[in-house]
């Protein structure tokens, strides 16, 4: 309780007078609006005051993830285990076709080499050409030394800011924005409308970042994945406000689209693995961030 | 019947022949002989030896009933169920049980089976906890959402009610799995060509 607090001191002055002046604005709206309509009127002012008398404000997070692009590191065990079923299998396996054939060749060119073959033979093979199983394994293994694949490890390992970094594992996207006094980082957030679900308040929240513009997403549902709530310093809180519940939902990024022109310091990303979240994140909302992140 | 008949006949026109000789006297035919003998010989029917001939009744329904007949004799061929299609993958061929193919057995020795079999044991151990650990973190990520729900609802029923409805837009949902290296931008694959060696069944 006391670390929140702590962490919102000052914040709130602004954010609770806003979120007072609109709820009292959208109370008149309403009222205007449900004379059309007696029953569903009805129900929309008990949503609103619903809504009015709850101390908490809404808002909704993106915990946007770009996949892993390339398989993962073996571990130790993994390998050990790989290279002895790939031996045991090889084991217990017939020859194929390309196996008898090797075989074949080198009993004829022993022969050959040997001096003991028939003159049919020759004949024959004066007719055809001789390609060898093995000249065409050769020729097999030239084609694949000539293509160069990517690299698995690129260069921007170590930017923190650039999608190509650590393409084995999973990326979660974060934002910083000022709270109080200080700069946190945090998953990009933004405050929830009326007349919107959470889950296009989630949207909003990635489409109004000005350095995630070209970002395809495909949001994972409706469904809050997990919730964070926080309440203001007791010196700020006031009757219709107490503090601020953020529900973040889970999103898969598509496409990155072209990278932005101008970068400006304010609008910078951060692009960071489970592992490397405690790093920029504050503790207490690292532990609601953290259930929801499957990985390592 | 025919021989009764015909020699009844016979007897008639002997009769006849005798009273009209006698009544017409010179005016019996000159040739009452042989035709008499002829008249013995001529066949009145058409085979004195066999079964009577049933009689044909020429009938306008017998087409009809022969088109049926043919048409039941189409549907019983139709009725067969079609030959299954065999699926390739699960036939052996016969090519590749042949004997030569076998390989040599390779003795391994104590040790090596020693170590596989150790190998194995680490394996199992090494993946269960992998999958438990799977399943707890499954589990955590559920009690996430389940306790975010209920703050929601503590909220408004109305955003609970909508973050509840399901997402017709999600599904089919796609996305390209890792690969062993990333892909090279602006790549030109190179066509290959290739026997299709496919074998097409019609049932």
């Amino acid at each position: 309780m006391a670390a929140p607090c702590r962490r919102i001191a000052g914040r709130s002055l602004l954010q609770f007078l806003s979120s007072f002046s609109r709820t009292s604005v959208s109370n008149s709206g309403f009222r205007q609006f449900s004379s059309t309509s007696v029953c569903r009127g009805s129900r929309q002012a008990q949503h609103v005051e619903e809504i009015a008398s709850s101390p908490w404000t809404l808002m909704a997070a993106v915990c946007l993830q770009r996949l892993p692009v390339i398989s993962a590191e073996s571990n130790p065990i993994e390998q050990q285990f790989r290279d002895m079923m790939s031996q045991m299998e090889f084991e217990k396996s017939m020859m194929s076709d390309h196996e008898l054939r090797l075989l074949d060749d080198a009993e004829k060119m022993r022969r050959m080499q040997a001096g003991e073959y028939d003159s049919d033979e020759e004949e024959n093979r004066r007719d055809q050409e001789i390609v060898l199983a093995q000249d065409l394994e050769d020729s097999w293994e030239q084609k694949l030394k000539n293509f160069q694949p990517a690299a698995r490890v690129s260069d921007s390992e170590g930017d923190p800011g650039s999608l190509q970094r650590r393409l084995s594992d999973s990326l979660l996207l974060l934002v910083e924005r000022p709270v109080g006094r200080e700069k946190l980082w945090m998953l990009p957030q933004t405050e929830w409308q009326r007349g919107e679900t959470l889950r296009e308040t989630a949207e909003r929240a990635l489409s109004s970042l000005p350095a995630a513009s070209g970002f395809k997403a495909t949001f994972l549902g409706n469904t809050p994945c997990g919730v964070y709530k926080y309440k203001l310093p007791r010196a700020a809180r006031t009757e219709s406000s107490v503090g601020t519940k953020v529900f973040f939902f889970k999103a898969v990024l598509s496409d990155a689209g072209a990278p932005p022109a101008t970068e400006s310091p304010e609008s910078s990303l951060l692009w960071v693995t489970k592992s490397e979240l405690q790093r920029y994140v504050k503790p207490a909302y690292l532990m609601k961030v953290e259930r929801f992140l499957l990985g390592f | 019947m025919s021989m009764c008949l015909s020699r009844s006949l016979c007897r008639v026109l002997s009769r006849q022949t005798a009273s009209s000789s006698f009544m017409l006297g010179e005016h019996h035919h000159a040739v009452r002989t042989p035709w008499f003998a002829s008249v013995m010989t001529l066949k009145t029917s058409a085979s004195l030896r066999a079964e009577p001939k049933k009689k044909k009744k020429v009938s306008p329904m017998s087409e009809q009933l022969q088109r049926d007949r043919l048409k039941k004799r189409v549907k019983r061929l139709e009725k067969v169920p079609p030959e299954l299609i065999p699926v390739e993958d699960l036939v052996t061929p016969v090519s590749c049980l042949d004997e030569t193919r076998e390989r040599s057995a390779v003795n391994l020795l104590f040790e090596e089976s020693e170590r596989r079999a150790l190998l194995l044991k680490e394996w199992c151990r090494y993946k269960q906890e992998q999958n438990m650990a799977e399943m707890q973190a499954v589990e955590l990520a559920l009690k996430a959402q389940t306790e975010a729900l209920e703050e929601l609802k503590l909220e408004s029923e109305e955003l609970y009610h909508a973050s509840l409805k399901p997402d017709t837009l999600l599904f089919p949902f796609t996305h390209e799995g890792p690969v062993h290296t990333p892909p090279i931008k602006e790549y030109e694959a190179p066509d290959g060509k290739y026997n299709n060696i496919t074998k097409v069944y019609t049932q």
